[in-house]
């Protein structure tokens, strides 16, 4: 049952809001955190909005396109969406690829981001099982975009890790040139490079002659090809500008 | 408050050392001798070769003319002193204050001690008894079935624990040594019926003693001080303030740094890996063992090789986050010497960590809540062996212009801000917590190495590119910039000319012209 404040409480209330409001972001109001959602989401808006709020957590999600096709981008966006939030994520990096300048230009915070370097394949795998036990990490994201690996990891495997990032809160999620997981994969989206434009000022230290403007935007296509939790194909497809910071 | 002091005492410390060291040995009639062969002297046996008949002193040939199984082996002065060290972390593992009794010479030899104050710790065990059972079972974890006693003094805390010694031999093994508490201010009290040579007086003193018909402690404590002082001389004097208390000790001093060790001399000389890890499993049991017993975790472990011919390797090997997990320890070990092998066959190994309190960083009320410190550090050091050193942990931008530099920080999350939050007008408490807008950046994978490419060029632009992640015509292109730096050095020195370009089979790269090597790259894609 509700007690309603007392009179001399209904007094301070405005100066203690008063007083929140001075003081800005050193005072805060106590409340319970709020749980986790289901999903896992990327911030930009044509992905969430096709995967139904974002990544699942809890399963194991796979991003499969070509180079140039935004696997990163799109991996990058995930790392940098949850490290905002407050919680902790992973790249186990397989193909050694992490540009930590470019994951932080795409708002990753890097001291939330555990970067593992396994020397192979199964070493990745194994790197991934240890982060999803450890139960904590948002997201766990698997890199194996540079090929090779598929041959090295057996369906079981897969199969072994999609139990155990079951009934966790971790969004486990495989990017590769190829589809991998098949069907361990609780999701699984389809990438294709959609064109590229060079715009804007030529490149600051740009030698004297030199032609075009920078790269500045790609354009890739998504399909959701596998949604296990979603029910049937939301959407066949969507369209995504990765344009440059400068 | 008055002063309680606790004493640990294991009487036979050479089989106890051994049997530590070789739990197979267990239940076995075992004596441990001074040196080799049939004269050397018996320092000390087990309960089953006691039970068998064999009694001390006696030699080897002696012991084996009772026991004819008796398993001989002879005494380690290391395995001795890992022993001892390992009695003060059970003792760390109770009291803070606690400090190793010198080592005894003659009949008391083979007794290993360690005193610690038990001042004000009954409000954690409960009384004096369940702190001195719990003594006693951290001790038995580690291989150690001791003696405890607590009572006002050193000296008479190990007087009250000597005076279980004979009953310790019959005590069934695996079960924890007897437990002694002397009522506070009963010291005197408790001493007056026991014998005189509890005491340990000089040879000379204990035979003035019987002449004058002083045999049990209490004839000692009806004498006035000034007549003992005027027939038995200061060793009498000496005598009476050890059963009043008097003159006592300062209380056992702070717990010395962290640094364990174990060791053990390998019967033969090992150069393969396999029999060497079994032997660091067993050392690193011992050690994670005692860093346990402390509330500790092992921050680095340092690993030291003795060689055939006499030669010493010492290797420093990094722990991702303090662990005591012996899995991970004996996994980044194997990697380390897998890396490098030892020169010669092994003819010793020693382990020696630092110890260092476990994660315990308190949570951020307002974060979601990660992993708990304790299983984050286990983890990462699982990583590191996984994956082998300096390959995991937070990525550090790293302030140069060379293409692909990266370094990596100690992942240590908790160090980081509260997220970004943001006043809103008319929200109920003035603040709330928003997500920064994601900012589209393009994004770069880096090749490491880059690839060798093999570019055409018209006008000194790229045409044609053909490598192992793009090749076709180059439909579009912008560059060259330049970057260069380490002028100053020979080594470091570099100067490149940057293209993006994209190739007719759609991939966006990064083409790299090496000025120096005159040499075209692929140094990363866009993606």
């Amino acid at each position: 049952m509700a007690h309603p404040p007392s009179a001399r409480l209904a007094e301070r209330e405005p100066r203690l809001a008063a007083a929140l409001r001075d003081l800005g972001v050193q005072v805060r109001r106590g409340a319970p955190p709020e749980a986790p959602s289901a999903r896992c989401a990327t911030g930009i808006d044509a992905v969430d909005r096709l995967l139904g709020g974002g990544f699942p957590r809890g399963g194991l999600s796979e991003v499969v396109g070509p180079a140039s096709s935004g696997r990163t981008s799109l991996a990058f966006a995930l790392l940098a969406a949850a490290t905002a939030r407050g919680e902790l994520a992973a790249l186990v990096d397989a193909a050694d690829a992490l540009d930590p300048p470019s994951a932080e230009a795409a708002g990753v915070d890097l001291a939330r981001l555990l970067w593992v370097r396994p020397p192979g394949a199964r070493e990745a795998l194994r790197s991934a099982s240890h982060l999803i036990g450890a139960r904590g990490f948002a997201v766990v994201v698997l890199d194996f975009a540079a090929g090779g690996a598929r041959e090295a990891l057996g369906a079981r495997s897969w199969l072994r890790l999609r139990q155990e990032a079951a009934g966790t809160e971790t969004a486990v999620v495989v990017l590769s040139d190829a589809r991998m997981a098949e069907g361990s994969a609780d999701l699984a989206l389809a990438l294709a490079p959609a064109g590229t434009r060079f715009e804007g000022p030529a490149h600051p230290d740009a030698l004297p002659g030199a032609e075009g403007a920078l790269l500045s935007a790609l354009e890739s296509e998504l399909w959701l090809v596998r949604d296990r939790r979603g029910g049937p194909l939301r959407c066949a497809g969507a369209r995504w500008p990765q344009r440059g910071a400068a | 408050m008055t002063s309680r002091i606790a004493c640990l005492l294991v009487p036979d410390l050479p089989w106890v050392a051994l049997v530590r060291a070789h739990p197979e040995l267990a239940g076995r009639p075992l004596a441990v001798t001074a040196g080799a062969g049939p004269r050397a002297d018996v320092l000390a046996c087990s309960p089953e070769a006691a039970g068998r008949g064999v009694r001390l002193p006696c030699t080897a040939a002696q012991a084996r003319a009772v026991c004819a199984e008796l398993v001989v082996h002879s005494a380690s002065a290391a395995l001795e002193e890992a022993a001892r060290r390992a009695l003060l972390d059970a003792a760390l593992g109770a009291s803070p204050r606690a400090e190793l009794a010198p080592v005894a010479a003659g009949l008391r030899a083979a007794e290993a001690a360690v005193f610690l104050d038990a001042s004000g710790l009954t409000a954690c065990f409960g009384s004096e008894a369940g702190f001195a059972a719990a003594l006693s079972a951290r001790a038995l974890r580690l291989g150690l079935p001791a003696v405890v006693a607590v009572a006002g003094s050193r000296a008479v805390a190990r007087i009250a624990a000597r005076r279980h010694l004979p009953g310790w031999l019959a005590r069934p093994p695996g079960e924890a040594g007897p437990v002694e508490v002397v009522t506070p201010g009963g010291d005197s009290a408790f001493l007056a019926p026991l014998p005189l040579e509890l005491l340990d007086p000089p040879d000379a003193l204990a035979e003035a003693c019987t002449r004058f018909g002083l045999r049990r402690v209490g004839d000692l404590l009806r004498l006035p001080r000034r007549a003992l002082l005027a027939r038995l001389g200061q060793g009498g004097a000496r005598l009476l303030d050890v059963v009043l208390g008097a003159g006592q000790e300062p209380p056992p001093p702070a717990a010395p740094e962290a640094r364990l060790e174990e060791s053990a001399e390998l019967e033969a000389p090992v150069d393969r890996l396999e029999p060497l890890l079994f032997v660091l499993q067993a050392l690193l049991s011992r050690l994670t063992a005692r860093l346990e017993c402390r509330g500790l975790g092992c921050a680095e472990l340092e690993l030291g090789l003795r060689l055939a011919g006499g030669a010493r390797e010492v290797r420093r090997v990094g722990v991702a986050a303090p662990t005591g997990d012996v899995r991970v320890l004996l996994r980044l070990a194997a990697l380390a010497l897998e890396t490098h092998p030892p020169d010669a066959e092994i003819e010793e190994v020693r382990v020696a960590a630092d110890g260092r309190p476990l994660r315990g960083d308190q949570l951020d009320f307002f974060r979601p809540a990660g992993p708990a410190p304790a299983l984050l550090g286990r983890t990462l050091a699982e990583l590191e062996a996984l994956c082998g050193p300096g390959r995991v942990g937070a990525p550090v931008v790293v302030d140069t212009h060379r293409p692909g530099a990266f370094a990596l920080a100690p992942f240590a999350p908790g160090a980081a801000p509260p997220p970004r939050r943001e006043r809103a007008a008319g929200c109920a408490d003035g603040v709330r917590e928003s997500a920064p807008p994601y900012v589209h950046s393009l994004t770069v994978r880096a090749l490491r190495p880059a690839l060798p490419a093999h570019v055409e060029t018209r006008a000194g632009s790229p045409v044609r590119l053909a490598s192992a992640v793009a090749r076709g015509d180059v439909v579009q292109c912008a560059g060259p910039w330049r970057t260069s730096g380490g002028w100053w050095s020979e080594d470091e020195r570099f100067a490149f000319d940057h293209y993006d370009v994209v190739t007719s089979d759609g991939t966006a790269a990064r083409l790299r012209y090496d000025l120096a090597r005159g040499a075209w790259t692929v140094d990363a894609i866009y993606d």
